[in-house]
């Protein structure tokens, strides 16, 4: 009850953010849901099925560059993300095939080298992605499905309740997934492969199912970013990207579901805090996250857990 | 009887060692059959290639007449073979009811639903249920497996195992790590649950007594080969057995 309170409480905070807070509360907060969203992604593989992916930044710019290409030639939101989304599909399914027959530092290793794959073409094709300058000019195009409605994204505002509600589903969606059979299947390969294919289970392929949407939750995280910030460049495949997911995962609590959104919250505000007192940030937030990780063995929100709610 | 599960001329190789080494073995249904031999007499890998965890260098594998030879481990188990492991094998961090339920839902080609709960698999939950009681776990239903007492986990393993409602069950040294009085009650439990469940016993076991007070049909391997087989009386007597396995005392 008290844990159906407090998310209550939240979806009422974050609803309203834009009447109490400003501008850049709202755009700190989008930045927070984004990572959320790739966090989680990143955990249903983690977490969830035992496979460490470095290279999910590579996903989350192949949305980003998906759904700015469209948006640059076809100014619809919907289609913007949505084609970004189906585009990291596809790129996610393709590259899964391949990485899925490697568990451990192989697999690990794998998609470290598509993700910095990935970099490199962001980095290198300059008639398609803009080389090192990246793609600008985006528009934050409006909401609209043609004689139906069309609401002006312009106002950042507008724009906060569009990253909300596919936050919302995207999380109410992995909420379902992992307590489903599915979910259930997934746990089974992390905990042990033989046991799963001796009781039937084909391992491979639900392994390709969890890389894939792990892949469409950092594409949805991905081309969620380009209208916000009118740009997108290849740091955005860097597989220093790729870890802030990793942390953020590890802060919040692997084995639990609200772990990944937690630690992305902690991650983003430490980050946003300590970037304006000093430029060696990274250090102070590496030391503070090595804290956290040691503090709090099972994420910080296992601290909720032992209080007997559901994190 | 009918051979439920026949191997013809079947071979593993580890460079010069022949860990299996031409076994034509034909096992019938409904038999309780234990394979003994030392240490290193190929019963593990033979359970290996059976369930088909190992592929053979040569030889077939029939299960009811149908080659299975190199068919992949969870289709075999969707045709109905089942097993458990030497070394200990369950989902450590799921609940006990949930290892049980695993296997359940994967019989009744459940796991590739994503959207709908745990609880809405009322077939799946009645009978995992139902499966707990049979192993005697219910009382731990929602322990972590992995906090379970070895002997519990054997009864995990074992009920993981038989809720794959298997037509025929390789278990892998079933009672290993517990006391004699354990093992005596774990393997009056597997025939039990052979009789209940109609499921054809294949184990291997180390502990005499009972192997010779449970089985009907015995398999004695040495050496990668099978080096007899037959009623536990007749191996009794086998006096190549008696020298190379049992000893005189038995």
């Amino acid at each position: 009850m008290k844990t159906k309170l407090a998310i209550l409480l939240i979806v009422i905070l974050l609803a309203l953010l834009p009447v109490y807070a400003g501008k850049y509360a709202v755009y700190v907060v989008i930045h927070i849901l984004l990572l959320s969203i790739f966090s989680l992604g990143f955990n249903l593989l983690f977490g969830y099925t035992g496979l460490l992916s470095f290279g999910q930044a590579g996903f989350y710019a192949v949305g980003a560059y998906g759904c700015a290409k469209i948006l640059l030639a076809y100014p619809s939101l919907l289609v913007g993300i949505l084609g970004g989304v189906a585009f990291t599909g596809v790129v996610s399914l393709a590259l899964g095939v391949l990485c899925i027959r490697h568990t451990r530092i192989y697999f690990s290793m794998l998609t470290l080298s598509f993700g910095m794959m990935i970099f490199s073409l962001a980095w290198k094709w300059r008639d398609m992605t803009g080389g090192d300058d990246g793609l600008v000019g985006i528009p934050r195009a409006p909401l609209e499905i043609p004689g139906l409605f069309s609401v002006n994204m312009v106002p950042m505002e507008n724009y906060y309740y569009v990253v909300l509600a596919f936050a919302f589903l995207a999380i109410a969606l992995f909420y379902r997934l992992v307590h489903s059979p599915m979910g259930l299947t997934l746990q089974g390969i992390r905990d042990s492969e033989t046991r799963t294919a001796c009781i039937g289970i084909s391992v491979r392929k639900y392994r390709l199912i969890s890389f894939t949407i792990a892949g469409l939750y950092a594409g949805l995280a991905g081309a969620l970013l380009p209208p916000l910030e009118s740009t997108v460049t290849p740091p955005l495949a860097h597989w220093g990207h790729s870890a802030e997911p990793v942390l953020a995962t590890l802060l919040g609590g692997i084995y639990s579901f609200s772990g990944p959104i937690v630690g992305s919250v902690i991650f983003y505000l430490l980050k946003d805090i300590i970037v304006r007192f000093t430029e060696y940030w990274q250090i102070c937030l590496g030391i503070i996250v090595v804290v956290l990780v040691m503090g709090f063995r099972g994420g910080v929100a296992s601290i909720f857990k032992r209080k007997g709610g559901r994190p | 009887m009918k051979a439920i599960i026949r191997t013809e001329k079947l071979g593993k190789y580890f460079g010069a060692m022949a860990a299996v080494h031409e076994v034509n073995l034909s096992l019938q249904e409904g038999l309780f059959t234990s394979v003994i031999g030392p240490n290193g007499a190929g019963k593990t890998t033979l359970i290996n290639l059976l369930s088909g965890f190992m592929l053979p260098d040569c030889g077939a594998i029939y299960f009811r007449e149908k080659e299975i030879t190199r068919l992949a481990p969870e289709k075999r188990v969707k045709m109905g073979i089942s097993r458990s492991f030497q070394v200990m094998n369950i989902f450590p961090r799921m609940t006990v009811f949930q290892n049980i339920l695993l296997a359940v839902l994967s019989r009744l080609d459940k796991t590739s639903s994503a959207l709908s709960s745990l609880q809405s698999q009322k077939e799946a939950v009645a009978e995992a249920e139902k499966t707990l009681g049979e192993v005697w776990l219910q009382e731990e239903k929602d322990f972590p497996a992995g906090e379970l007492s070895h002997g519990d986990q054997r009864l995990l393993e074992l009920g993981i195992a038989v809720a794959a409602n298997p037509q025929i069950c390789f278990l892998d040294e079933p009672s290993s790590g517990m006391n004699p009085i354990e093992r005596i009650k774990v393997l009056e439990l597997v025939k039990k649950l052979a009789a209940e469940r109609k499921t054809t016993f294949i184990i291997v076991e180390h502990d005499m007594d009972i192997v010779f007070s449970l089985s009907d049909w015995i398999v004695v391997m040495n050496r990668g080969e099978v080096l007899a087989e037959g009623k536990p009386g007749d191996i009794r007597e086998n006096q190549e057995v008696r020298d190379i396995y049992l000893g005189e005392e038995i």
